[in-house]
């Protein structure tokens, strides 16, 4: 199983240990594990310029490591987006990193459900997971606005949410639950 | 009265979210008194200076910003992070939203305004209410009669705002409209999207037969 970790945090974070731990765990599972360490790559926010649907179809014209966010993104099995909580919300870091896979779906719509969504490029994507690190105002409330916006998020990949963890729960679980998916 | 609003949009002034707010402000200036203060892109990143301040000295306030990835754009997030060291510092604020999507349904848009609104209270602030709207991609290439509709409704809704002071609640629906497609109308929607806007666009960019190119991997 191939296993990304895109880490969102700023520098010092504690979900950085947490991402280690869960490295280890799931590497000594047998599993291959790769973490992207946002903060230290290079790709500016997406512009909505819509160049990578109709003028260079599936690729951003922006040359910078959007290319390699899409590439490791598509060859996963499962995306772990690790984050902290940042009013409310998982980082900009991680929102930016987000906003610039667009070139991996296609910009025609279809009918998803009863619903309208793009259509896929690709025969398929990765499931997503969240592993979140509470700031000291995160209630129920905000984990449950966040679910329901990823869900949305893993609906247009025709993929789901697989979970959403916090950093408090256990390392094993996680791992467990990451290789269960 | 007076109104700020920052525009979050990435296309900046000019976009879609930019089109639909100088609607709303032609129809709030048209009330004597008035006055309208815009910020049209977010570029001051990581201090947002003016947007801060235009936070902290505003009354009324509408971020605008079209739906990325089912939320707010990135660029938009890193401006709600710059203004966690304003909470609580104008709790006469009254913060409202502008949240517009391409896809035809307004529904998609609704996850998003869930969200401003508990961002507004963490920022200690009163949630205004948030204007959401689907079907705002390729507003150039829509029908002039389906555009002028929605123009009409932007200014409407900031005209009766600009007497009244709240987002009138019965224009906010009819902008919202359709919530949802029926699939009768799902049918009927999807082929003109698709080859009236995106191929439009496609062939005139040459690319019209490689618009299902796989760069990172043809097997994928």
């Amino acid at each position: 199983m191939n296993i990304l970790i895109m880490n969102g945090s700023k520098s010092g974070s504690a979900i950085e240990s947490r991402v280690s731990e869960i490295m280890s765990s799931v590497s000594e599972k047998g599993h291959s594990v790769k973490e992207l360490l946002l903060r230290d790559m290079n790709y500016s926010p997406c512009r909505g310029c819509f160049n990578c649907w109709v003028k260079t179809p599936g690729l951003c014209v922006f040359k910078d490591d959007g290319d390699l966010l899409c590439r490791e993104f598509l060859s996963s099995d499962i995306v772990i987006l690790a984050s902290p909580l940042i009013m409310g919300y998982p980082s900009a870091l991680t929102k930016n990193a987000l906003d610039r896979i667009i070139p991996l779906i296609h910009p025609y719509l279809e009918d998803v459900g009863g619903e309208v969504h793009h259509m896929k490029r690709y025969k398929k994507y990765p499931s997503l997971a969240l592993l979140l690190e509470k700031s000291g105002d995160t209630d129920d409330e905000d984990i449950e606005i966040i679910k329901e916006i990823f869900e949305r998020a893993a609906l247009n990949l025709r993929s789901s949410l697989k979970f959403l963890r916090l950093t408090d729960s256990s390392v094993e679980e996680t791992a467990n639950e990451i290789i269960r998916n | 009265m007076k109104l700020s609003v920052i525009n979050g949009s990435p296309r900046g002034a000019s976009g879609n979210t930019a089109t639909l707010l100088e609607h709303f402000k032609q129809g709030f200036l048209e009330i004597e008194g008035n006055s309208f203060d815009i910020i049209n892109s977010i570029k001051n990143r990581p201090e947002f200076a003016e947007e801060k301040n235009m936070f902290l000295n505003s009354e009324r306030l509408i971020i605008a910003f079209p739906l990325y990835v089912d939320a707010m754009p990135g660029s938009v997030k890193d401006l709600f992070e710059s203004f966690e060291t304003l909470k609580g510092k104008n709790p006469e604020l009254k913060l409202m939203f502008m949240i517009q999507c391409g896809f035809p349904e307004t529904h998609h848009t609704r996850f998003a305004a869930r969200y401003c609104e508990k961002l507004t209270s963490k920022l200690g602030c009163t949630f205004a209410g948030a204007i959401c709207k689907g079907g705002c991609e390729g507003l150039t290439v829509q029908p002039p009669a389906l555009v002028d509709k929605v123009f009409t409704r932007f200014h409407q809704l900031g005209k009766e705002y600009g007497v009244t002071g709240e987002l009138d609640s019965t224009i906010l629906g009819k902008l919202a409209h359709p919530e949802h497609l029926t699939s009768e109308n799902i049918a009927q929607v999807i082929p003109m999207v698709n080859n009236f806007l995106w191929d439009g666009m496609l062939k005139k960019n040459n690319a019209l037969d490689k618009s299902f190119d796989k760069p990172f991997g043809e097997d994928l």
